[in-house]
């Protein structure tokens, strides 16, 4: 046998797992195959096209895949390239064409999709190299600034629905109607406020609570029964507000995936975008902001209370007290590492700020956290 | 060209004899030793914009070199950078590998080596960023892993399931789906790991025997933080 340059790679039990590599004629009754490891005496094994199926297949199901039922067991053979494929469906017969022209279409497409992954990609790089140049938080930020509210809530709302379907939410009771007016009176005071906030109660010990883009914010049981009063929890939920109201989540995305890829998604085909949403829901729950955006998020959440005349003191002393234990599960502080240094700033910003006399809230905290099924906890 | 492993186990090396005018790529740094008849060129591949997206879309550093026999027949002696196993494949033009990005040590003159971009919720989940190296052509390709290098051969239609950061290198006639290792969100967006891959074959995966992530978690215990 002469030296062969194999085109496809069959698969059988008689094969090793990586495929043997083959050549593939096609030809008017069917297609021969020879193998690169026969021996001398192997004959080329010759397929009627009446024995075949075809569908598409491979990593990015750009690979024509070709089955039939050998003598020795099943066959499958993996085509990637064109020539073949081209010959192949020049002289396929009837029966295969219907099933053929639909794997040729899947193939196309995957194609298709590819290169505009791939134009995305060269805008992914542009941008890159732009960001060396200009430093990439302008360049962020200016990307942020353009796009609306709208994605942004299809970006969030997807993951939060999605979330709460898998939690036990809390529909109705004191907790529920304490955090409901503690974000009215908050909402109240921020100006052209684009995000109509949801803030949902979920039942967990989980000491936590985020907020998703476009104004989605869950709050664990868990982190209400540490806290002793509303104040306290106002200041999480205040700080939360605010990183949504600073776009802090669509920053940290636009940072790692590149505007281009955002627009991708909101703009994507119908099909993968739910698959996608979902998974990138994952990524949001995951999202961890930076320094700069936490310090943010802590001034304007303080402003905010400041300005809905809520004792922005339970903020401060809820972050001391959260840096100061450490038993439980303080999922917060792990996206929301404490220190000394974070309490003493927002304390030097109380000081800088007017003076106001705080409202109290309508609820006693004491009697929503006994709703909640735990003891009071009796203030130092 | 004729290659050999030294020292198998750990912390392995390879040697590569080249003829004369011929030349291997190898992963920048990997070079431990050569005759004087090599000559080592730094060469980007897939022009400055393939480099400048391998190193800042996988992290790949920036330049492969190329050691070309120039001055008559030699060796090289190659070795990758992490402790960990080295396994030789040869490739004949129609098994492509897809390669994570630190699993490249070295490939042959005949081995065409390209980023791929992956889809979107693979390259957000998987772990190796958003792109890959897709490798085929003809010839031989080394490959490297931190800790041992184990090949899981899978049949059509056979499946399995990988922990993403233990991925080294798939043949491209498998498929993959990223799926979530743990059942809970809660669990998953805490952590914010557990990620698997859900492989179909045929074809063959390579994983390793070692996590680096984990590692490296494990090593930033004992540095002290300062803050
Ligand atoms: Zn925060």
């Amino acid at each position: 046998m002469t030296t062969m340059s194999p085109n496809a790679l069959c698969f059988g039990d008689e094969f090793p797992a990586a495929g043997a590599p083959c050549l593939v004629q096609v030809e008017e009754h069917g297609l021969t195959i020879t193998f690169a490891s026969d021996p001398a005496d192997g004959q080329p094994e010759s397929v009627p096209y009446s024995s075949l199926a075809v569908s598409a297949g491979g990593l990015d199901h750009d690979q024509l895949v070709v089955k039939w039922a050998g003598e020795k067991g099943e066959r499958t053979l993996y085509l990637k390239n064109p020539d073949v494929i081209r010959a192949f469906r020049e002289t396929v017969p009837s029966h295969l064409s219907l099933p053929f022209a639909q794997a040729a279409e899947q193939v196309r497409q995957v194609r298709h999709r590819r290169r505009l992954v791939w134009s995305l990609a060269g805008g992914m790089i542009l941008s890159t190299v732009l960001g060396l140049w200009f430093g990439s938080d302008i360049l962020v930020e200016i990307a942020v600034s353009r796009i609306p509210v709208e994605w942004e809530q299809k970006l969030g709302e997807s993951a939060y629905r999605d979330f709460l379907s898998h939690q036990e939410v809390m529909k109705e009771g004191p907790a529920v109607a304490a955090l409901g007016e503690m974000t009215q009176r908050m909402t109240a005071q921020i100006l052209d406020n684009p995000y109509k906030f949801e803030v949902t109660v979920v039942k967990s010990d989980v000491v936590n609570a985020f907020a998703l883009p476009g104004g989605y914010v869950v709050v664990f049981t868990g982190l209400m029964k540490k806290a002793e009063s509303g104040e306290e929890v106002a200041g999480v939920l205040s700080h939360e507000l605010n990183h949504v109201l600073q776009r802090h989540g669509l920053e940290r995305i636009v940072k790692s995936l590149g505007i281009m890829t955002v627009a991708a998604i909101v703009f994507g085909n119908q099909q993968g975008l739910v698959g996608m949403m979902k998974q990138l829901g994952v990524e949001l729950f995951t999202l961890k902001f930076g320094r700069e955006q936490e310090t943010e998020a802590d001034l304007k959440g303080l402003q905010l209370l400041q300005r809905a005349k809520i004792d922005p003191a339970g903020m401060i002393t809820f972050f001391e007290r959260l840096s100061e234990k450490d038993e439980g599960r303080m999922e917060w502080l792990s996206t929301h590492p404490m220190n000394a240094a974070r309490a003493d700033r927002l304390k030097a910003e109380l000081a800088a700020l007017p003076k106001k006399s705080p409202e109290p809230f309508t609820f006693d905290w004491k009697q929503v956290q006994v709703s909640l099924g735990s003891q009071p906890v009796v203030a130092p | 060209m004729k290659s050999e492993i030294l020292y198998p186990g750990a912390f392995p090396m390879v040697r590569v004899e080249l003829e004369a005018g011929e030349n291997i790529k190898a992963e920048s740094g990997a070079m431990v030793a050569c005759s004087p008849t090599i000559d080592i060129e730094s060469k980007m591949e897939g022009g400055f914009l393939g480099a400048l997206s391998r190193k800042f879309l996988t992290g790949e550093k920036f330049f492969f070199q190329t050691l070309r026999a120039t001055r008559g027949p030699g060796e090289a002696l190659l070795a990758p950078t992490v402790p960990g196993e080295i396994v030789i494949l040869e490739l004949d033009g129609v098994n492509d590998y897809m390669v994570q990005k630190d699993g490249f040590l070295a490939g042959a003159e005949g081995i065409v080596i390209e980023n791929k971009m992956q889809g979107l919720s693979r390259g957000l989940l998987g772990g190796e960023g958003f792109f890959i190296l897709n490798i085929s052509g003809k010839g031989m390709l080394v490959l490297n892993s931190f800790g041992a290098i184990h090949k899981i051969e899978l049949k059509p239609n056979q499946e399995y399931i990988v922990d993403n950061s233990h991925l080294v290198a798939w043949s491209s006639t498998t498929s993959y789906n990223i799926e979530k290792a743990t059942s809970g969100w809660v669990a998953s967006f805490t952590s914010g790991e557990g990620f698997v891959c859900r492989f179909r074959g045929p074809g063959l995966v390579f994983i390793q025997s070692r996590n680096p992530g984990s590692f490296g978690a494990w090593i930033r215990q004992f540095i002290p933080v300062s803050e």
